[in-house]
């Protein structure tokens, strides 16, 4: 109990600076005025600019100090207003964008990371269970090569060879198809997220599988018939998981990074590009939001690596 | 006796990998001779026998781009310039910014993370924090955040892909005291007397940078990458060119189909180069047994 | 016993290549097995028992493993053919560590249960019933409940019938046992000894008992095997051995019984030196750089395994005038051989 309190003060301090560090930087290196009313934010001689100005001031707290607006706007976000948006009509609201753009990349991030395991443990299981044949020495490379493409060079790659020659998918994304096509346009880009990922995935799990293969208990499932099929699937593969697990969350992270290239290049109307997008207009009420909702995913998806934890391994409940 | 059985359970083959000498193999000298060559290239490129790259090589009668001929060996661009010698005048800015941030990465980084653990105490629970709240943001959006919000200019770029360093090497560095601080070694000179700053200088340092050294590479081939993502957002330097513009230049659906050139040959280059740097950090990390690696 | 015997092995070798050459870490082995007999294998720790049994149970996956010799189970061979379908089927087999020989996340009572369904071909309901009965007869007490707990909720005694649950499962005719009481406590050992000896008579199974303690070979055993640097040194029905020692291994092995009325595991007189290098093995006799009989001759060439029921490899056997002899000008020179001190051996427990 005592561990958990300890996490959940850690995991609140953190949000807490990571929303400080977001709001005092824009607020300080950036214009916000100037954002919302564009030039004629700095003129407050003419009267009816200067009744302009003050009225975005009072709008969105401007004439506030720093740190009250930053306690007003985290109240304001607990509660599920995100605030408008810096851009002229200030429509929509911040929350009417998160919640239109979000789960396209919530669904990216999330096909990636099925697609990621789907090819990491058959091929990591495979490897493990014949360590030296020449085949596998070529898997090695390839592996080495997956990790080592860019994820915007690998998105160009895909889409030069499955989307322009071989025509398997759409040019472009389109909103406004049904669910189902929507979900295989994502397939491509997802593939890009997926493939280093797959890489590192099935490294780790090799080396541990290796070692796991080395145990006692294996040998005794062995000694009792157990087929090799079942021995590297039922046996082996759980206890040889926790890297993977481990290396999960992180690798969530540096997939909502690639999220913002692989969405941009495929033209994918989500989070990535909406971040792009309002970093590029400074329209920092959206950064900020989604810069919090992303930090707080991150955090979450590492009590769900701890949860992993237990249920793979039934000594860490107790 | 519990390890007693191990040799004896090995799957086929395995322990042949294990009980291999220690070296670090002609991979890795074929992966630092790529990396010279392409750091030599790009640091000697003005007075290499190269075509201007930017330079209109038109041939009449003939739209551009051009494919690769002998003429122009990586072919042209949309605009008739030679994608070989762009390629490596490509490779001048990625390689400075690469090399520049890690190196700032592992000044601050590193002197930071060696003072936590050395030190301890309430400077390294405040030194963690902030690396901790520096890796909640994801790499890239930190990146684009202060790009966005100061200049672009090769400067800010370095430094910013730096700052983004400084959490994970600096992880690295303050895990590497701790083990190294527990020593005989550190401990016989706290035992005589010797100053905290020559201890961290004079013990400490020498063994924290090795692992940092194998680090350093990888670091170089992750900033080159983030450098090539910003390129790809229209958020990299805005003067010279990158590999990631010069791969971005080539990605229009229409260059692309009908010259792949334009965008496939400094993605080789930057595969390549990432590859070399990515194969020969890893030999040297096995090599000197560098365990943690958070980046 | 008029019929073949269950295990018949004959000049049996294992060697493993490896980068310094050969390691044989079994040589020339032979003993037969009759249906429901008891062989007791005994030696020091790396004499190469485990390497033995696994061997010729085909459990060694190592393409530099290297098989010759002879193993008939039941008549048929077994050397360099794939034996899986034997295993858990008609050959059980038990490990010393029941920390580490149960998967640590799997339910103990599927672990049991897996060997049922796969030999006996149960449904998963039947399986569940013939584990519980399974857990009642190794005197595993409330079992429906212990089925679904995890390895490390038991004790090393409750695993270690968990293990012998999982051996016995599918009603092999053959056991083997590799120390299986060596990672236990001493007051858990004897009931988990008996245990295997009931369950053997009651299954009229034939079953090897490896371990490094000759203790515990006495009372238990048909016949004992006496192992060292891979080669057979002594081989007896038991009762035999203990009474009429040849071999001046064995005699130092029953030297360093621990006893009750001793401190736990507390050696009366420890074997000096190491077990040889089973790579490049000491010349002559391989007992000879330990032995205090040991002869120039020792060092020369080495003994055969001479003997019909009783049988040893030794040129001044332990209580024969030859032996005598031996001893007693190595106690006038004050050292053997090999250069050994007598006075390693002359020291009090
Ligand atoms: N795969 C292997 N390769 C090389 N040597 C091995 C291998 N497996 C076992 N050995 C060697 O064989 C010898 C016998 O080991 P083992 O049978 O485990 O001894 P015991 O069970 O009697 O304690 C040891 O010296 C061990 O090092
Ligand atoms: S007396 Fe000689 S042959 Fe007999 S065990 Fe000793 S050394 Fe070996
Ligand atoms: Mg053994």
């Amino acid at each position: 109990m005592k561990y958990w309190t300890q996490r959940l003060t850690m995991v609140l301090a953190l949000m807490l600076a990571v929303s400080m560090l977001t709001f005092a930087s824009m607020n300080v290196l950036g214009d916000p005025l100037f954002n919302i009313l564009g030039p004629i934010s700095g003129d407050r001689k003419t009267p009816e600019n200067l009744v302009k100005i003050e009225a975005a001031e009072k709008q969105y707290y401007l004439d506030k100090p720093l740190p009250e607006r930053y306690v007003r706007w985290l109240g304001d976000f607990v509660t599920g207003d995100m605030g408008v948006r810096f851009a002229a009509t200030g429509q929509p609201p911040v929350t009417e964008l998160v919640k239109e753009r979000l789960p396209r990349s919530l669904w990216l991030v999330f096909m990636a990371q099925v697609l990621a395991l789907a090819i990491a443990v058959p091929w990591g299981v495979w490897s493990a269970s014949r360590s030296n044949s020449l085949a596998n020495k070529a898997s090695t490379v390839a592996a080495f090569g997956f990790v080592s493409v860019p994820n915007f060079a690998l998105a160009v790659i895909l889409y030069y060879i499955f989307a322009l020659k071989l025509g398997l998918f759409p040019l472009r994304y389109d909103a406004s198809a049904s669910f189902l096509t929507r979900k295989t346009q994502l397939l491509l880009p997802a593939l890009t997220l997926a493939l280093p990922g797959a890489a590192v995935y099935q490294r780790l799990l090799r080396t541990d599988l290796i070692t796991t293969l080395q145990e006692d208990f294996i040998l005794t499932a062995r000694a009792k018939g157990v087929p090799r099929r079942q021995i590297l699937f039922r046996h082996a593969l759980r206890p040889s998981l926790f890297s993977v697990v481990t290396i999960f969350g992180v690798n969530a992270g540096g997939m909502i990074g690639g999220a913002l290239v692989v969405e941009t290049f495929f033209g994918i109307p989500g989070a990535g590009t909406a971040i792009v997008e309002a970093i590029l207009r400074e329209d920092f009420p959206v950064v900020l939001a989604l810069v919090m909702i992303i930090a707080t995913g991150f955090v979450v998806l590492n009590f769900v690596v701890d949860i992993l934890y237990s249920i793979l391994d039934p000594r860490v409940r107790s | 006796m519990r390890s007693e059985g191990r040799t004896v359970d090995a799957p086929p083959e395995a322990p042949s990998e294990f009980v291999e000498e220690k070296t670090l193999g002609w991979g890795f000298w074929l992966a630092v001779g790529w990396i010279v060559t392409v750091v030599g290239a790009a640091a000697l490129a003005p007075y290499l026998p190269l075509k201007d790259p930017q330079e209109n090589f038109l041939i009449q009668g003939e739209r551009p781009p051009y494919s690769p001929s002998l003429e122009h060996f990586f072919g042209t661009d949309q605009d008739a310039r030679d994608m070989f010698s762009r390629t490596i005048y490509g490779a001048r800015v990625s390689l400075v910014v690469g090399f520049s941030a890690i190196a700032f990465g592992l000044l601050v980084g590193g002197s930071l993370g060696m003072m936590a653990g050395f030190l301890k105490g309430w400077f390294d629970r405040v030194v963690s924090f902030l690396f901790l709240v520096l890796l909640s943001f994801p790499a890239l959006v930190l990146a684009i955040l202060i790009t966005s919000l100061l200049s672009r200019g090769l400067q800010t770029i370095s430094m910013t892909i730096g700052i983004l360093s400084i959490a994970p090497v600096g992880r690295l560095a303050r895990a590497a005291t701790l083990v190294y601080a527990e020593r005989d070694f550190v401990m016989a000179a706290r035992t005589i007397g010797a100053k905290n700053t020559r201890i961290l200088l004079r013990e400490l340092l020498p063994n924290v940078v090795i692992p940092m050294g194998a680090i350093a590479l990888l670091g170089v081939a992750i900033v080159i990458v983030v450098e090539g993502a910003l390129a790809f957002l229209g958020l990299s330097v805005e003067k010279g060119s990158t590999w990631g513009k010069l791969i971005l230049n080539g990605t229009g659906t229409r260059v692309l189909e009908s010259a792949p050139w334009v965008a496939f040959a400094p993605i080789c280059a930057l595969f390549l180069t990432v590859m070399a740097l990515n194969y020969a950090g890893d030999r040297l990390r096995d090599y000197f047994d560098v365990k943690e690696l958070s980046l | 016993m008029t019929d073949a015997p269950l295990l018949n092995v004959s000049n049996y070798s294992v060697g493993f290549k490896t980068e310094r050459g050969l390691a044989r870490a079994v040589d020339g082995v032979s003993f037969t097995i009759g249906a429901g007999e008891t062989l007791g294998i005994v030696g020091e720790s790396g004499s190469g028992k485990s390497v033995l049994n696994r061997s010729i149970m085909g459990l060694i996956a190592s393409s530099r493993q290297i098989e010759t010799g002879s193993v008939l189970f039941d008549g048929s061979e077994m050397v360099n053919q794939d034996r899986q379908n034997f295993w858990g089927n008609r050959i059980g087999m038990i490990f010393q560590d029941p920390m580490t020989s149960l998967n640590p996340v799997m339910k103990v009572g599927k672990q049991v249960a897996e060997p049922l369904r796969q030999h006996l071909g149960m449904s998963k309901r039947q399986a569940i019933e013939r584990t519980i009965e399974l857990f009642t007869n190794v005197g595993i007490p409330s079992p429906a409940q212990r089925t679904k707990q995890y390895p490390h909720e038991l004790s090393g005694g409750m695993r270690q019938r968990v293990m012998i649950a999982i051996a016995l499962a599918a009603e092999p005719e053959f056991l083997i046992a590799d120390e299986p009481t060596t990672a236990l406590d001493v007051t858990v050992q004897k009931y988990i000894l008996d245990l295997l000896n009931r369950l053997q008579a009651e299954h009229g199974m034939a079953m090897t008992l490896i371990t490094h303690d000759l203790g515990i070979a006495r009372g238990r055993t048909d016949q004992v095997l006496v192992m060292y640097g891979g080669r057979v040194m002594e081989h007896a029905p038991t009762e035999e051995l203990f009474t009429h020692t040849r071999h001046p291994y064995t005699e130092a092995l029953l030297a360093s019984i621990p006893r009750l009325d001793h401190k736990k595991h507390a050696r009366l007189t420890p074997i000096p030196g190491a077990p040889p290098n089973i790579v490049e093995p000491p010349p002559g006799c391989r007992f000879s750089p330990r032995c205090k009989y040991a002869q120039a001759r020792c060092v020369q060439s080495s003994p055969t395994v001479d003997g019909a029921e009783h049988r040893y490899a030794c040129f001044f056997p332990v209580g024969t005038d030859a032996g005598a002899e031996a001893l007693a000008s190595n106690r006038a020179a004050g050292e053997t051989a090999t250069g050994l001190k007598m006075s390693h051996f002359e020291v009090d427990a």
